[in-house]
């Protein structure tokens, strides 16, 4: 996570280090331009919803509704902004 | 469904249509439902990404031909399979016509994120129609899918259906009949920011590149979301012109830091979670449309075991045993019949054809060479038949995620696991299954250690050499059992670490980022299963009677000619072997291999192992005389004898513990495939990875040998 990306999104985290079981919401995107474009492709660009279902990486998302495996790296891509508990 | 404009009317001769949709949407239930057995199963010239080809009728009984493109989730590539759908559609491979009209198919109970392909491909301009597949599965979420209204909205015909219990078909064959259907009424506002450069794109692509006005315009918008486009063979490059354009407006952004891509699919999403709101009515009570899912609910909670720390990896032990155990126990029944139908072949032929070169030919060279390689089509199909099955139900994407900790600290991801696995029983399909893997560095490092994956062509030459090994008649089942996981062990390490050499210089690339649908757990279609068995044999047996059946008559010719001169009539038959070209390379290598313990005549097994490693056996059969018998334990047992009797001219025992101990070890670790290299070269697009693969395992072998047996010897063994 870069710093830049850090002193923008003080209330933010990388996924990877969200708690199983909480929802957050995606803040920002970083890393390489073509995964980040996939990512928003699959529908989990910014400002999208999440929940992290399992924990120790590889971890297992659901975005809006489907089921996603990101491996500790993707995940550490991903900046989100927690929103508190699973539904 | 009213249309801004008609289509021309589809030309006269059968139209080509095309297939797409994400992956894990059902495309491939629905491809088999609409051609049946009316398909052809070859690939992509060039690229090892599978092309099927299908007739199927309108509900008038008009033929036409559908091409069913490998899944996508976007036209912006990231593996060759997408590349591919991407270039069919967009009219970039020679060696496929343009589709005419194009079926999107979408699974209903995840629409927001099927459609993001289908806007792309509204783009094209030309006329589609849109499948909501998995219905069923939707309404069971308590969804209501407004499918009339997603219709109206986009000016395309869009046809609810549950292609898993034929539900819609006949309303997509009377769509299909349609001789006028219209052009998608799609219009979605291009960022204005990017505007200028899309339409300059455009301009220049149907100036310089002669696509038609719309295609340029797809074309175009695609360019600026294709940061690294993956490029395949067999596709046609863009105009220098064009390139040109592009390029500048990519400095022009990156220095005033506009996100082209971002913005390009932020503007798509917007426009296609409108669509999605109108289109979907959620559950009354659902917050949410699609979490209240009772499909996915159960899902997550099979992923709670299945996915778990520990009882996941409990259960994938307990799969693979079963899988292993089916492909080498029940395997061997089918397995005998082969052996007996190729007997009983052989015989009926030999009486046929008079003695004599040509008879030789067609019996130990021709259908030797096919049944030693036929013999091992049950375990193909066994293997298919279980990854189809963990394939249908979803669970190969969590073993893949469970593999991905282990493949990850070798600088793989989980992709990685399926082509290694299937190794196992034969490389062949293992390599080919390396398809499904995005970054092209992994791919090839997988496609570069998988044959160190003892396949089951070794398992004979394991069993004969243990046998010679121990002194007793009856081997221990710990030591067989022992020396043979400690073969698979050696395999299997050689592949990880090579893997993790590759990765580290050759191949080096950043750690792969995996990112991986988890489709919901279904249960398996049986009959898609079935399916994929048939292709998967087809194509083998295919290989076996077009490329191996020409290998094995070249092998035979160099096993038998030049004939020996006419004195040496009466000799034993090493001597017209020793004599002909094998029997020279044997000769011509032996200083090579003498530092591993071998001579000559194990140095024809050597070569005569390029054909299937299992023919060593074989060969060492003819080297040793030993009389064949009908009763194949019989023959194995003399074959045995045979090797411990062996001696060198010296007088001492050629096969000695440590010898046989090294063989193994060499057929462990070499390249001794020339159906495998044959494979490398078609994936790899050239020669130069598989003669790279041939150097460096074979030069593994040696080495590994060459340390084994000299230390060995000096230990006194």
């Amino acid at each position: 996570m870069s710093a830049t990306l850090a002193r923008l999104y003080p209330e933010s985290l990388p996924l990877c280090q969200l708690p199983a079981g909480e929802s957050a919401r995606v803040q920002a995107l970083s890393g390489e331009t073509a995964f980040c474009q996939r990512l928003r492709e699959l529908g989990f660009g910014e400002r999208t919803f999440v929940t992290k279902i399992s924990g120790r990486g590889p971890f297992i998302c659901v975005v809006n509704g489907c089921r996603l495996a990101l491996s500790h790296d993707a995940a550490a891509c991903i900046l989100v902004e927690p929103t508190g508990l699973r539904k | 469904m009213s249309a801004p404009s008609p289509a021309p009317a589809a030309p006269r001769s059968a139209p080509v249509y095309a297939l797409v949709g994400n992956p894990n949407c059902g495309k491939s239930t629905l491809f088999n439902a609409l051609t049946g057995l009316k398909q052809k199963v070859g690939n992509y010239p060039g690229v090892t990404v599978e092309r099927k080809v299908g007739t199927a009728y309108t509900q008038h009984g008009q033929p036409l031909t559908l091409i069913d493109l490998p899944g996508a989730y976007s036209l912006a590539a990231r593996s060759p399979d997408e590349a591919v759908t991407r270039d069919v559609l967009l009219g970039r491979r020679a060696d496929t016509p343009t589709p005419d009209r194009i079926i999107c198919i979408a699974d209903a109970t995840n629409l927001e994120r099927n459609l993001y392909l289908v806007h792309q491909i509204l783009d094209l301009g030309r006329p589609v129609i849109l499948v909501l597949n998995m219905m069923d599965l939707a309404a069971q979420a308590g969804l209501t899918v407004r499918a009339d209204h997603l219709s109206r909205e986009l000016g395309i015909p869009v046809i609810p259906c549950e292609a898993a219990h034929g539900k819609g078909l006949i309303e997509l064959k009377l769509a299909l009949s349609r001789p006028d259907l219209p052009l998608p009424r799609h219009a979605w506002d291009i960022p204005a920011a990017l505007a200028p450069a899309v339409s300059e794109l455009q301009a220049s692509l149907s100036a310089q590149d002669g696509k038609a006005p719309l295609v340029a315009r797809a074309e175009a918008l695609l360019l600026l979301t294709d940061p690294d486009p993956v490029r395949v063979a067999g596709s046609t490059p863009l105009s220098a012109a064009t390139a040109r354009i592009l390029e500048s407006w990519k400095q022009r952004w990156s220095s005033d830091g506009t996100d082209c891509s971002g913005t390009l699919v932020a503007a798509r999403y917007d426009a296609i979670g409108r669509l999605a709101r109108e289109t979907i009515v959620p559950p009354a009570t659902g917050a949410h449309p699609t979490a209240a899912d009772a499909t996915l609910a159960l899902s997550d909670r099979i992923d709670a075991v299945a996915t778990h720390p520990v009882w996941g990896w409990v259960i994938f032990a307990s799969i693979m045993a079963t899988m292993f155990l089916g492909i080498f126990t029940l395997a061997g029944i089918p397995m005998g019949w082969i052996e007996s139908l190729m007997g009983w072949l052989g015989d009926h032929v030999s009486a046929l054809l008079p003695p004599g070169d040509f008879h030789d030919l067609v019996i130990d060279g021709a259908l030797a060479g096919i049944g030693g390689v036929i013999i091992f089509l049950p375990q193909i199909l066994i293997l298919f038949f279980f990854i189809g099955l963990l394939e249908s139900t979803g669970y190969m994407a969590r073993a893949a995620f469970i593999m991905d900790r282990v493949m990850s600290r070798v600088g793989l991801n989980g992709k990685s696991f399926i082509p290694l696995l299937s190794s196992y029983a034969c490389a062949i399909p293992g390599i080919m299954a390396a398809r499904t893997i995005e970054e092209p560095k992994d791919r090839l490092a997988t496609i570069l250690v998988a044959p160190f994956m003892s396949c089951s062509a070794r398992l004979p030459v394991y069993l004969l050499l243990i046998a010679a090994l121990v002194s007793s008649n009856e081997v221990p089942l710990g030591t067989q059992v022992g020396l043979m996981l400690l073969m698979y062990f050696l395999g299997t390490a050689g592949a990880f670490a090579f893997a993790w050499l590759f990765k580290k210089t050759l191949l080096r690339g950043a750690p792969p980022l995996m990112i991986m649908e988890l489709p919901p757990y279904r249960l398996p279609r049986l009959r898609d299963v079935a399916w994929q068995m048939w292709e998967r044999g087809a194509v083998f047996v295919k290989r076996a009677g077009t490329v191996i059946l020409a290998l094995s008559i070249v092998l035979w010719f160099l096993a038998n000619f030049p004939k020996p001169p006419a004195v040496a009539e009466g000799e034993p038959p090493v001597d017209a072997l020793a004599h002909s070209f094998a029997g020279r390379a044997g000769h011509a290598i032996e200083p090579l291999i003498a530092p591993l313990g071998f001579d000559w005549r194990i140095g024809i097994g050597l070569i005569q192992s390029f054909a299937a490693r299992e023919v060593f056996n074989s060969s060492m059969g003819v080297i040793f005389a030993v009389e064949e018998s009908d009763d194949e334990a019989a023959t194995q047992a003399h074959l045995r004898d045979a090797l411990r009797t062996a001696v060198r001219p010296d007088g001492t025992p050629l096969f000695t513990p440590l010898v046989c101990l090294s063989l193994m070890v060499f057929y462990v670790f070499a390249m001794q495939c020339i159906s495998t290299i044959a494979v490398v070269k078609r994936e790899t697009a050239g020669w130069k990875w598989p003669l790279f693969q041939l150097a460096y395992m074979t030069g593994t072998a040696w080495l590994a040998c060459f340390i084994l047996y000299q230390v060995g010897r000096a230990l006194g063994f």
